[in-house]
């Protein structure tokens, strides 16, 4: 069994957010719902500036506070690292998205028919996709995954339910890379199986020094960062329309 | 099939081309398995199915290879197609995001008829593709009937220039006019007339160490010739090679964390750092003196009015160089003669001085304390870039590359879109004569133009132009702009007063395809003016786009990604590649892709068939050969008929290959034509030219046309300073207004799809936050930015939303160009302004060569 993780390089990165719209895409995630986000940070006074960029998918901890706050055993940990959302477990009280140190919960406020973007109700749109919502929905989303055959792939974003990154288990269980790391115009993102040491991350883990968000928390992710980090004067810029 | 391919090793197929590339293309490189495009995957169940079929990106510059992935016929997904060398499996957000470009309800589904007055929000009823061609060929044949040149063909972004901008042009008989004058083209006017190539200046990054990423929007923007994703791709391997990367740019954020320095250089002011820079490399003696005794005009004899000393007569006469072997005069490129660099000698008792010396004295006067007042840097960092220069240029080393021995230089600049400043011109010639006094140009690691060192038409071209007093419309070998980018703006202020330029005529039809000049293209007053004076304007576009929903009579759909286009170039600059866009799906709705559009339009218009009819002219554009032409006689069944023809005729079994294989890599691009130095004919034949003597001829031509001085000023032998027109603008106008790219967007084509505009969803000006808490304003307070014009004394404003930032001049406020309510459609509803509503087109503003500058004085007032 693979012990997934995924490493993001700094010193790549250009910011450019190329995963968020990829993981949006393969992911049919709803409109202000980031699985995957980019900051764009600044820090020092002119002339002195420094720019830095930090891609924020879950952490997928080994010690997941997430997973110990859910009551009903939605949010749990496969055994390959994925930690995952059981939509059909789950009862949308939000303990994980509270317990998350690094905010990559999305909970769904509303239809999602009604926040996918655009008027898919257009008549002439159906005739082209039968009437798909959005047009570009996955049905992989809805099929089970695991052993344990549970449904964690997000489905079709039900109302009252959590979500977040799920390092896109129906890409990763097809042997496919997640949507994000595919796209990485840099490859600033790896991913693969940190047991084996000839994987892209192992081997980029050996190559630079890094470090994880908040180790402090003793969460345990297993996400590794890469290359410098940045300091702690940091500043968002460019902020989106996300939810604050 | 179990092929264990990892990523990495689809990469390097990707890189090394070769014999696996054919495989390659096949797959889809995943973590460890790999799959067959087009067949349903092994380990899915029956239901549903899914298939993989390649495709092109077509919001980009270039047209990245792309995979499809479909699920029972609905495209769900666009990847990166692994074998394309430009993206090598990877796409960047505008890629990704495509895909609700293509299922936007708020196309244009069906061709339109507009049914009220132009020059405002426009009210469209839908037509037959029938009616909406016969209206448009029936103006069309009108005009073309009277006089050809009331005929105009606009166009922005082309991607099929072999069926548009040549056959379609060629067989209508249009004129065409582009984008250039707004993006590059005062660079490719200074590249072609310099050295003879048609692009601006890139590195060469396998081999170069120190970069001068000179106005590159590394992070967010594509430079020369490719887009975004392909330099940074090649940056991110050059890195790991430890090259130093030098940002100049009155920015931070565009190279973010990829520069080793910043120089916040003040807008405008790049022609003095390129100077002083070329000052600074001779006072040390860091000069190749064989590369510009023997490559150069620099050893050509000047004579005190600024001429050329020749010897002979007519055509015959040739140039002369002070020969020290004989002491005396010789012709250049003599066989064995060692010219004089430096010094002033006395030929045909003329006292007269080599171009170098010219040249040595010209920028004597450039300083670095003197640069460093001009562009508002430390003068510290400017010795630090000689200081680099002289380091790394390495001069009189060698590399073998492909078995060939070349001059080694690894010296880089990268410099693109700031060319359209208001020097644009000199500033690039600067530039390019910076890297030529080390020997760079067209060098193994030095700096590059195009990606195969082609001699451009240009070079002789722009050496030679016979100034007319009667021009075209816009002003083409004019007194006013004999060096002439071909600027729609001017275009736009010449139609609306043309007796005052000497036209004799106004253009009455246009086409506008895949362009959108009334928020892409500035200044959009006269960009307004000009185009009411269109009698009949048809819109080529997949959206309702704001110069459609002012000025266009007829609306014909364009379809975005899903129909046949090329054949494109999907070279990366070190391997040679071919592809096509083929379509994931059919058109939607009612649109058509572009080249059906044109048949049909074309066979309306009674010019599809015949000799020098449409076909004719695809056939000659496409270099089909006999056996594979299409018919002249009568209509192809359709876009992919006429592109069976042409795969046919190039080698391939018939388009079949690129909507299977997508790409055709063809192998690494030699050295020979990559480098300028290593072609047989070194430069192939160019004699490079730091001294302009045409140039100075024509501001001689000009001042005898009683043309004013600011239009000749700037045609100088040698690039030369002056102060800007913008500076004259009363004081209170004290911030430098720039324009910017973001990487979400491309222009104003892509503001309007929901998962872009969603990462950047309104305008905003960027602003140092001390200027903008000693002016009184807060992040995220609306302001008033006031622009002034200091010839004309006109002001024009927008409301935008301050954003605060460091990583910027304090003296400079930035705002994206990707705004402005680019279309009629619900995303772009309170998206905000652009700023090319503020900048100016004319005397002052636009460049001697016709280009347009993007740079203006402004001011901040209370919204």
């Amino acid at each position: 069994m693979p012990k997934y993780g995924m490493t993001i390089d700094l010193d790549r990165c250009t910011g450019c957010r190329s995963c968020m719209v990829a993981c949006k895409i393969e992911n049919n995630t709803t409109q202000n719902a980031f699985w995957m986000y980019v900051f764009r940070l600044e820090e020092g006074k002119f002339p002195d500036t420094k720019i830095s960029f930090l891609p924020r998918p879950c952490q997928h901890c080994d010690n997941a506070p997430c997973v110990k706050v859910c009551p009903v055993g939605a949010r749990y940990k496969r055994e390959d690292g994925i930690v995952a959302t059981d939509w059909d477990r789950c009862i949308g009280c939000r303990y994980c998205e509270v317990a998350c140190p690094y905010g990559v919960n999305s909970f769904n406020y509303k239809d999602p028919k009604k926040s996918q973007y655009m008027d898919w109700e257009d008549p002439d749109i159906q005739v082209a996709t039968a009437g798909a919502v959005p047009s570009w929905a996955n049905p992989s989303l809805n099929e089970k995954y695991g052993s344990e055959n549970r449904s964690i792939a997000g489905s079709n974003h039900i109302k009252g339910v959590m979500e977040k990154c799920t390092f896109c288990v129906q890409r990763v269980e097809k042997d496919m890379l997640p949507a994000c790391v595919d796209t990485c115009p840099t490859h600033a993102l790896q991913f693969g199986d940190l047991d084996d040491p000839d994987s892209a991350p192992s081997v980029a883990i050996k190559e630079k020094d890094g470090f994880k968000l908040l180790e402090d928390r003793n969460t345990q992710p297993r996400v590794t960062y890469l290359g410098s980090p940045f300091g702690p004067g940091a500043r968002e810029i460019e902020r989106p329309s996300v939810k604050d | 099939m179990v092929l264990k391919v990892t990523r990495r090793d689809v990469l390097k197929v990707g890189a090394a081309a070769g014999a696996l590339t054919a495989a390659s293309s096949l797959f889809v490189g995943r973590m460890s398995t790999i799959r067959a495009v087009g067949a349903p995957k092994p380990d899915l169940q029956l239901t549903p199915v899914e298939e993989w079929v390649p495709t092109t990106c077509w919001i980009g510059k270039q047209d990245c290879g792309m995979l499809a992935r479909k699920i029972d016929g609905r495209v769900v997904k666009f990847e990166g197609h692994p074998a394309n060398p430009k993206n090598q499996g990877t796409l960047c957000p505008k890629g990704q995001g495509q895909i609700a470009a293509l299922y936007d309800p708020d196309r244009v589904k069906t061709p339109l008829i507009r049914t009220n007055a132009k020059g405002v929000e426009g009210q469209f009823r839908k037509a037959s593709w029938d009616e909406a061609l016969e209206l448009v060929a029936e103006r069309m044949n009108e005009v073309r009937k009277r006089d050809p040149r009331l005929l105009i063909w606009q166009k922005g972004r082309s991607k099929a220039k072999k069926f548009y901008d040549e056959a379609f042009v060629k067989a209508s008989g249009a004129m065409k006019i582009g984008h250039g004058a707004y993006c590059s083209d005062a660079g490719y006017r200074a590249l072609e007339y310099t050295v003879g190539t048609h692009a601006v200046l890139h590195p060469d990054f396998k081999h170069t160490k120190y970069l001068l990423s000179w106005g590159w929007n590394i992070t967010s923007a594509g430079g020369n010739k490719t887009c975004w994703l392909t330099w940074n791709q090649q940056l991110d391997e050059a890195k790991k090679n430890g090259i130093k990367v030098v940002a100049i740019d009155p920015r931070a954020r565009p190279a973010g964390p990829f520069a080793d320095e910043w120089v916040p250089i003040k807008p405008g002011t790049d022609l003095a750092l390129a100077l002083a820079l070329c000052n600074m490399m001779i006072q040390s003696g860091t000069i190749d003196e064989p590369y510009l005794k023997e490559f150069t005009n620099s050893a050509h004899l000047v004579k005190a009015d600024g001429t050329f000393v020749r010897a002979g007569e007519g055509d015959e006469a040739k140039e002369q160089v002070w020969d020290k072997a004989s002491i005396g005069p010789m012709d250049f490129g003599k066989y064995g003669n060692d010219p004089a660099l430096t010094g002033e000698f006395e030929v045909y008792g003329e006292k007269v001085k080599p171009a170098f010396q010219v040249f040595k004295e010209h920028v004597a006067q450039y300083t670095p304390e003197w640069a460093a007042q001009k562009c508002g840097i430390n003068v510290r960092q400017i010795y630090q870039i000689a200081e680099d220069l002289r380091k790394h240029a390495n001069i009189g080393a060698t590399h073998v590359v492909d078995g060939v021995e070349i001059p080694y230089r690894p010296v880089g600049i990268m410099t693109y879109h700031i060319s359209q400043t208001e020097l644009g011109f000199q500033q690039v010639r600067a530039q390019t004569m910076l890297m030529m006094l080390l020997g760079a140009m067209g060098a193994v690691g030095g700096t590059l133009s195009d990606w195969t060192w082609k001699i451009h038409k240009g070079y002789a071209g722009l050496d030679n132009i016979s100034i007319t007093e009667e021009p075209n419309v816009y002003l083409k070998n004019s007194k006013y702009y004999p060096i002439n980018s071909g600027n729609p703006s001017i275009m736009a202020q010449v139609m609306v007063d043309p007796e005052a330029y000497g036209v004799d005529y106004t253009p009455e039809v246009c086409i506008i395809h895949m362009a959108n000049p009334m928020t892409s293209f500035l200044s959009q007053k006269d960009i307004y003016n000009g185009y009411m004076k269109y009698k009949f304007v048809a819109v080529i576009d997949p959206w309702l786009s704001k110069t459609a929903d002012l000025f266009a009579d007829v609306v014909l759909p364009a379809a975005t990604l899903e129909k046949y286009e090329g054949p494109t170039s999907a070279t990366d600059q070190y391997v040679g590649a071919q592809t096509l866009r083929t379509p994931p799906m059919d058109p939607l709705f009612e649109s058509r892709g572009d080249i059906q559009i044109y048949m049909d339009l074309c066979e309306k218009a009674g010019i599809l068939t015949g000799e020098d009819g449409y076909l004719d002219q695809v056939n000659k554009a496409l270099k089909m050969d006999d056996e594979h032409k299409l018919s002249i006689d009568s209509k192809p069944s359709g876009e992919r008929e006429v592109f069976d023809h042409w795969a046919k005729s190039a080698g391939y079994d018939g388009v079949e290959f690129f909507e299977t294989q997508s790409v055709d890599v063809t192998g690494p691009v030699s050295a020979k034509k990559r480098y300028g130095y290593a072609m047989d004919e070194p430069f192939g034949g160019a004699v490079h030219r730091l001294y302009g003597e045409s140039l100075l001829g024509y501001q001689n031509q000009m001042k005898a046309l009683d043309v004013e001085e600011i239009y000749w000023r700037d045609y100088t032998a040698l690039p030369t300073w002056r102060e800007m027109t913008m500076n004259e603008s009363p004081a209170e106008y004290d911030m430098n207004l720039i324009s910017f790219h973001m990487i979400e967007f491309k222009q104003s084509r892509t503001s309007m799809i929901s998962v872009l505009k969603e990462l950047a969803p309104k305008s905003r000006a960027d602003i140092n936050p001390a200027t903008a808490k000693a002016k009184g304003f807060a992040e995220g307070d609306q302001v008033i930015v006031e622009s002034h014009n200091a010839v004309t004394g006109e002001t024009r404003q927008i409301t935008v939303p301050l954003h605060f930032t460091e990583g910027l001049r304090p003296d400079t406020l930035a705002i994206p160009h990707h705004y402005g309510e680019i279309a009629k459609h619900p995303q772009t509803e309170g998206q905000g302004a652009t700023p090319n509503t503020l900048f100016f087109t004319g005397k002052g503003y636009t460049l001697n060569t016709a280009d347009q500058s993007f740079h203006v004085k402004v001011r901040l007032l209370k919204a």
